[in-house]
């Protein structure tokens, strides 16, 4: 992809140098290397052990009951667990690209660059919608006009936004309908050209026809980004994801290809979840 | 080990009634087969009338399947291998309603040759039918007991009913030039032959499809796949 805007380059002391572990079967290059992590919220531990290889360019669904350490793993990925007292990694490295994220020389302000985030609920600001795309690219010091222009009609239209606001910019955000204002967020995070995008519960409050927008959506932004979603809804992460990622009771039960995991799973426990037998 | 109840009450009455229905088909359909074979050799009209009118019902179940393995797909969406049972009920009850049509086709050329003298070659039948019944029993077990070693075992059963078929046919095909004057009786034979290797053909299908719902595995058509490539 292009750079359109001027981002300063990923500053972040990289220990790349160190030989990255070999990404598990199935997965081609890995983007995001989690390997042994156990997570506690205090000492209440919540993450147990985890190790899983997200792959580039790809979608990867985390799934699991309520409670199950999937929504606090996606939050590791850009540290924003760093946001709750007590909470840390106990154990373990997530690594992007080769660089462990919780090494104390990253910029976390890069590492959320690089790692966007979209939330269950739509939370865009109580600004324009030009305003809401552009926020990012203005923290990060871009002031040109131009080139701020041709980053929100961008990631508007990456959004799939772009014919159903472009007459009405700068209006409020809020006049949205819920699946615009959705798709406005997922603009956002992607204005500020990040390699990955997490998506926690990105459709639980949208109707079919916005879910099926975002789900189209997401299926045309693997081409250029690394994806991990979180799901309660198992036909979304069937239709969306090409991994699946089953979590259960803070322990990574089975990932695998998502066509693996929905027609013959290799744990009972995955079987007996994703068939509606316990959760 | 048998699987726990799943947390919607409806989805596992839904699975179990269209299991049910499929389990139904085929004790109709073995029952249908054994009429008609048995008017066959007893020459009983009324037993081969009886197999033909049997086949409404068989038809009437495989509309019900089908409605049933759509509704459960509408309604549950199910994956894994709730899925793999709803698609396996499906193929199975249309195997089971091209078998059950088999009976039909079998009391129909036997009503015809109840009208002429017994020919001794209905004799060729018997075996056909005792190896074709066994496939289809074993095939059906397999499927309710989810038994992977047992489905797989009837696969390679279809070869030798192929050749009893082929050697039938050509005894026959003998006797009819040795025997012009009862030339539409073995004709019919040849046909009730062929019948019988049709119903060794779906056991062998429906074996497949119980290999398919039990253990995910798609068994079908490796034969002519490895001599293919071979």
């Amino acid at each position: 992809m292009v750079n359109i805007i001027e981002m300063p380059e990923i500053t972040s002391p990289t220990i790349a140098n160190q030989p990255a572990p070999s990404p598990e079967p199935g997965v081609e290059r890995a983007m995001i290397e989690i390997e042994d992590v156990d997570f506690s919220y205090g000492t209440h531990q919540v993450l147990h052990d985890v190790s899983l290889s997200v792959p580039a360019r790809a979608v990867t669904a985390f799934i699991g009951p309520s409670g199950c350490g999937k929504t606090t793993l996606l939050r590791c990925l850009n540290r924003m667990n760093d946001l709750i007292d007590g909470a840390q990694i106990t154990k373990g490295s997530i690594r992007i690209e080769g660089t462990d994220i919780n090494a104390s020389s990253v910029d976390v302000v890069d590492l959320r660059r690089r790692v966007g985030m979209v939330f269950q609920k739509s939370n865009p600001f109580p600004k324009s919608i030009y305003d809401n795309v552009a926020y990012g690219l203005r923290i990060a010091g871009v002031t040109k006009r131009s080139l701020i222009d041709e980053a929100v009609e961008k990631s508007l239209r990456s959004a799939a936004l772009w014919e159903e606001v472009k007459d009405r910019l700068h209006v409020s955000g809020y006049g949205l309908s819920g699946g615009q204002q959705q798709r406005l967020c997922i603009a956002r995070a992607l204005a500020v050209e990040p390699e990955i995008v997490l998506m926690d519960e990105p459709c639980s409050a949208l109707d079919p026809i916005a879910t099926a927008k975002v789900e189209e959506l997401i299926r045309q932004l693997k081409e250029q980004y690394t994806i991990v979603i979180v799901t309660h809804n198992m036909q979304q992460a069937g239709r969306c994801s090409d991994r699946t990622a089953f979590f259960y009771l803070g322990r990574l039960i089975e990932v695998d290809d998502t066509a693996k995991i929905f027609s013959n799973p290799g744990q009972r426990q995955t079987e007996e979840y994703i068939t509606g037998r316990f959760g | 080990m048998i699987a726990p109840k799943h947390i919607l009450g409806t989805f596992d009455e839904a699975l179990a009634s269209l299991r049910n229905n499929v389990l139904m088909m085929s004790s109709l359909t073995e029952r249908s087969l054994d009429r008609a074979i048995t008017g066959l050799v007893q020459r009983d009209d009324e037993l081969c009338a009886i197999a033909i009118a049997d086949d409404e019902e068989i038809d009437q179940l495989e509309k019900q399947v089908d409605k049933d393995g759509i509704d459960l797909l509408l309604r549950f969406q199910p994956v894994a291998s709730d899925l793999r049972r709803v698609v396996s009920a499906m193929k199975l009850s249309s195997n089971l309603e091209r078998m059950a049509d088999q009976g039909t086709n079998i009391a129909r050329r036997a009503r015809k040759l109840n009208q002429h003298p017994a020919l001794p070659e209905t004799a060729l039948i018997m075996p056909m039918y005792t190896h074709a019944m066994a496939m289809f029993k074993d095939a059906i077990d397999s499927y309710v007991r989810e038994d992977v070693q047992l489905a797989r075992s009837v696969v390679p059963r279809d070869q030798p009913l192929d050749e009893m078929n082929s050697s039938a046919g050509r005894r026959l095909i003998e006797r009819m030039a040795e025997d012009p004057g009862q030339l539409r009786g073995y004709l019919n034979l040849i046909f009730i032959s062929r019948c019988l290797e049709r119903v060794g053909d779906h056991a062998t299908n429906m074996a497949e499809d119980a290999v398919y719902a039990a253990a995910a595995e798609d068994i079908r058509h490796q034969h002519s796949a490895s001599a293919a490539n071979g």
